[in-house]
């Protein structure tokens, strides 16, 4: 029998390696395909990343191949007129008049100012497109981008130990407490894998704690879920770390001494004591006397004390924590996050215990240090207007206990194959690497970019600003006005906060275009629609954020690309052909493949190079000249486990940061800046050495009669916005009532007589959004919790129901609502609540 | 002769769905029939909460009460235990939907292979997949039946990120499925009802 379903037969059907590309992480994967329709995913067994699992959305990928509602020619929009709900009129145009429109456009804007170019770029796995808008001359990003989940949290990592991101020893961590992070169980970080991995460890014992205002998976499968209130979990971390340093006095003495800079002393100024020749001093507490860090034995330097030199007092950048801490009491913090201080002592005792100060391990023959107590988070426990307090809190939790890089402990993750950005920086402490995905921008008065990435010199692109910045430019000394925007596989009037601010400023846009798979909020309106390909009709390399592996593993065309479509890389270079830089676009991306350093393998700034031309030199740049686009063709991807050399203790001899002095110094250096500049008002008070609690203004805001806290939130079904509108997907989470209104605990809803099915509105001082409320037990009382799956509201799929309780409506894209140091937004807001019916 | 069945960790299980959406992708069912899919339910009161994940499928029940309900001999079951239905024989009565009390039979409407996950026909992958289906007939999990006799494992199985599902021989003496409930303890699903499902649970 000729059977329709997915096993190999005689027929002529075979199985192709490739990698997902509906998240942006990669797992590898394999498509099976017969008279060139695609017929099934599956994990690639092959690829130790996965290991042959593969989560709810890859497994639904076919089904957006094939969705009826991809955009399959180029198109014109003949309706002048845009709104939301306001229909385009499109009509179907060639791509030669498609590319005639959209250059002749974009060019009259580069000619006159090139910064008058919005851009709204997204599809992480093309990562190497994103300087496409530098090249043009414009340094705006008009969206969210990495800001959402990790503004705080990327810098904070890279100035740790050179990674990008972090995740616990899945292997043998015993003690894992999570905070606001699906990490192995729903979202972040290789999902497919993570959970398996998790799964594993759980199964062998290991304890999970896990803090969220909600209960999430993480905390559905923890051993113990303890609810917080958001943007609060910094407040039980450093009650915890209280307990480790005046309860129990538990904490690994000598990592602190030997591998970080905490024994560095700290005059009063909050500036590190620096001899004549700069160097950082320490104190011998043998000798009673103040020393160069590297002129004296491990032993005898003092990691605590406050001490008298030249008749000032100065302090260890330990103590100098210590005594933060010393009012930030269990008592203290437990009524900040609504925590018992009974349980944030028991956890801290619990996790200091596990951690086995002092133990080592056995691996391969080497001896390292053995840590197996980790606390792991992600964009729930930081994405907060107090983003660095939250990462740096976190970060040094884990150092008290001298985990960070060890067996057991919390592991870096680097941004992708070339690992740990480790250099030696000042004082034998390693050079912070804040920024991984573009260059640090100089400070600049009147600034170029819309969202002011020249004033966050540690920051991420703080997209958000953009209303702020836009809607009252003098304030800000920004002098020109936007007119045009591209917008790449992004949604910024679905990603950004305040969105009839958005609204306002595409309204002023004179001409928009668009490259996407479908419509969406955001493209609904541009004048020239460009269709691009999905990740089963284009090539890459891809490695990004693996946990435990590293490698590239290869996209490529499983069928022919449906319709007249492009691959964005083609044609964001024809356009940069049409507007005459493609010479400096290759130039460009000689910089981000890293071609410069292997001039072999450079582009000629004459000549333009296919897709596959390009990967294939990629390729061979990394791993050789018999590596190249064929080999990987055929292999499928060079995926493999990092080993514990490169997974482990990556700063080597060199300290990491305890005692964040670049920080404070960045500071004094913008307020410098600001002041010669002439900027009043911009605030720099979180550019602190060491984090504390502070009030955010979303706590204030409690204050102005805003009772209630509202969260966003997504589970393994959904990613960014493209899952949300998959009929596969969406008829499934449409189906769990975790997905299925605006969620509010029982005991709330009794108070305010509100049912399931009842409409409600969420008012916060940003905006307002409607939904039928879904009463649950598993969340704080005073929060309430939206489901990412019920946010969209341009639904292009006949199969999928528009819900349009659109979260980020409730968020305010301000300076208020930022971490002032690294331009990280709020994710959560306050809220009012009332019943509409 | 063989008993083919399966085993559900739900300590492992994190209720992710990849079964549900691996077994759509592998049988290409149409619109809102799934044969695998995982219950969510909410237990306790705030905060001694927690969400419990319950993926179900087919049981392949021994004493299947949808073969003893169907009239028309459609339903059989195969020697290694595999409970089908022959799409050629049923007259979409629908006795078997009634009688099984796990709801893991599907009826395809009229007019349901027409469009598939759209409103103007079906998808290049709609047109092959949806060969298997007739209108007016009833479906349901195969255990993947056309992998298991090219000798994989179903499609819920290979996908599962936690590795929650173990397929196996209840018959193999060597075989997982009876060592881990002996070892673990295990229950299937409503056992009242005496149709010795072939699926069981571990607990959490």
């Amino acid at each position: 029998m000729a059977f329709a379903h997915a096993v190999p037969d005689a027929s002529g059907s075979r199985w192709i390696p490739s990698t997902c590309g509906m998240c942006l992480h990669g797992c590898g994967i394999k498509v099976l395909v017969r008279d060139g329709v695609a017929l099934k995913i599956e994990g690639d067994e092959t690829n130790p990343d996965n290991l042959g699992k593969l989560c709810p959305k890859g497994n639904a990928a076919i089904s957006r191949l094939y969705d009826s509602s991809r955009v399959l020619t180029p198109l014109k929009r003949t309706n002048p007129q845009k709104g939301p709900g306001v229909d385009p009129k499109w009509v179907p145009i060639s791509w030669d008049e498609a590319y005639e429109m959209a250059a002749r456009e974009l060019g009259r804007v580069r000619q006159d100012d090139p910064r008058k170019l919005l851009c709204a770029l997204g599809d992480f796995q093309r990562i190497l497109l994103w300087g496409w808008p530098a090249v043009f001359g414009s340094p705006n990003f008009f969206t969210s981008l990495g800001n959402y989940c990790g503004g705080s949290y990327h810098p904070v990592n890279g100035s740790v130990d050179g990674s990008f991101a972090a995740i616990n020893d899945y292997e043998r961590c015993n003690y894992w407490i999570q905070i606001g992070s699906g990490d192995g169980f729903s979202s972040h970080l290789h999902l497919s894998g993570s959970a398996k991995r998790m799964a594993d460890a759980r199964m062998r014992g290991m304890r999970v704690v896990t803090l969220d205002p909600r209960c999430s998976v993480a905390a559905a499968k923890a051993d113990e879920w303890i609810p917080t209130l958001p943007g609060t979990d910094r407040a039980f971390v450093l009650g915890m770390a209280h307990v480790l340093l005046h309860e129990l006095k538990q904490y690994d003495r000598e990592f602190l001494r030997d591998k970080t800079n905490a024994p560095y002393l700290v005059k009063s100024d909050g500036n590190l004591l620096r001899n004549a020749a700069g160097k950082a001093m320490v104190w011998d507490s043998k000798q009673n006397l103040a020393k160069p860090w590297d002129e004296i034995s491990p032993e005898s330097m003092a990691l605590e004390g406050t001490f008298t030199f030249d008749g000032n007092c100065v302090r260890t950048g330990f103590q100098v924590w210590k005594d933060i801490l010393a009012d930030h009491t269990p008592e203290r913090m437990g009524e900040i996050c609504t925590v018992p201080a009974d349980t944030i002592r028991r956890i801290a005792r619990e996790f200091v215990e596990a951690a086995q100060i002092g133990s080592t391990i056995q691996i391969e023959g080497k001896t390292y240090p053995f840590r197996p107590a980790a606390l792991n988070y992600y964009r729930g426990s930081q994405s907060h207007a107090n983003g660095l307090f939250d990462n740096l809190a976190y970060k040094m939790f884990n150092m008290l206990v001298g985990n960070i890089d060890v067996p057991g402990g919390h592991l870096g993750v680097p941004l992708d194959h070339r690992g740990f950005f480790v250099s030696p920086g000042e004082d034998g402490v390693l050079k912070p690497e804040p920024h991984q995905l573009h260059p640090a921008p100089a400070f600049k008065y009147p600034p170029d970019s819309t969202h002011l990435m020249e004033w966050f010199p540690i920051g991420f692109d703080a997209g958000q600003l953009n209303t702020e910045t836009l809607l009252d430019p003098q304030r800000f000394g920004l002098n020109y006005q936007p007119e045009a925007m591209l917008i790449y596989h992004s949604n910024p009037l679905w990603n950004l906060p305040e969105t009839d601010k958005v609204e306002q400023i595409m309204r002023r846009m004179k001409f928009i275009v668009a490259i996407d798979i479908q419509h969406t909020e955001s493209t609904q309106w541009a004048d020239v629609f460009l269709p691009d390909r999905t990740f089963l009709e284009s090539t890459l390399l891809n490695c990004l954020e693996p946990p435990v592996v590293t490698g590239h593993s290869l996209r490529q065309p499983v069928v022919e690309p449906l319709g007249d479509t492009r691959d964005a890389y083609d044609i964001l270079t024809e356009l940069a052909e049409r507007l005459g830089f493609r010479d400096d676009w290759n130039d460009l991306l000689n910089v981000v493949c890293g071609f410069t350093a292997k001039p072999q393998y450079l582009l000629d700034p004459d000549r333009r190079y296919s897709d596959e031309e390009l990967w294939d030199r990629y390729a061979r740049s990394i791993y050789g000249d018999d590596h190249g686009l064929d080999w990987f063709k055929q292999h499928g991807h060079a995926v493999r486990y990092r080993t514990p050399e490169e997974t482990f203790l990556p700063y080597g001899d060199l300290r990491i940061p305890f005692y964040f002095e670049f920080i404070k110094r960045t500071g004094d250096q913008m307020r410098k800046n600001l002041e010669q500049a002439g900027v009043p008002n911009w605030p720099l008070d979180n550019y602190q050495p060491l984090p504390f609690w502070k009030n955010s203004q979303v706590i204030d805001d409690g204050a102005r009669g805003y009772e209630f806290y509202a969260i966003t939130f997504k589970e393994s079904l959904h990613t960014f916005a493209d899952t949300l509108v998959m009929p596969w997907l969406s008829e499934v989470s449409e189906k769990d009532a975790i997905h299925g209104g605006i969620l509010m605990n029982s005991a709330t809803a009794g108070q305010l007589n509100i049912r399931t099915g009842d409409r409600i509105r969420l008012s916060s001082p940003a905006g307002t959004i409607e939904g039928a409320a879904q009463v649950i037990e598993g969340i704080h009382p005073q929060v309430f919790g939206v489901s990412n799956a019920i946010t969209r509201s341009v639904v292009t799929n006949p199969r999928v129901k528009q819900k349009g309780s659109h979260f980020n409506r409730l968020l305010t894209g301000s300076m208020q609502y930022t971490d002032s140091a690294t331009g990280g937004l709020e994710s959560t807001a306050r809220v009012r609540v009332e019943k509409l019916s | 002769m063989a008993r083919l069945g399966m085993v559900i960790d739900l300590r492992r299980c994190i209720g992710c769905n990849a079964c549900t959406l691996a077994c759509k992708q592998e049988n290409g069912t149409p619109e809102d029939i799934h044969y695998a899919r995982v219950i969510t339910r909410e237990v306790g009161t705030y905060p001694a909460t927690k969400r419990t994940f319950l993926p179900v499928l087919c049981n392949h029940c021994e004493d299947a009460p949808c073969a003893q309900a169907c009239p028309s001999g459609a339903t059989w079951i195969r020697e290694d235990g595999i409970v089908m239905v022959d799409r050629n024989k049923c007259i979409g009565c629908r006795a078997c939907a009634v009688a099984c009390p796990y709801m893991n039979r599907h009826f395809i409407e009229r007019g349901l292979l027409e469009n598939g996950y759209s409103t103007d026909g079906l998808s290049p992958y709609e047109a092959v997949k949806f060969t298997e289906f007739e209108e007016g007939t009833m479906t349901k999990c195969t255990l993947c039946a056309h992998r298991v006799d090219a000798g994989l494992q179903p499609a819920c199985v290979i996908t599962c990120p936690t590795d929650a599902r173990i397929f196996g021989d209840w018959d193999d003496p060597q075989g997982k499925l009876q060592k881990l409930v002996d070892e673990r303890g295990g229950w299937s699903l409503l056992p009242e009802c005496k149709t010795k499902p072939k699926v069981y649970y571990l607990d959490e």
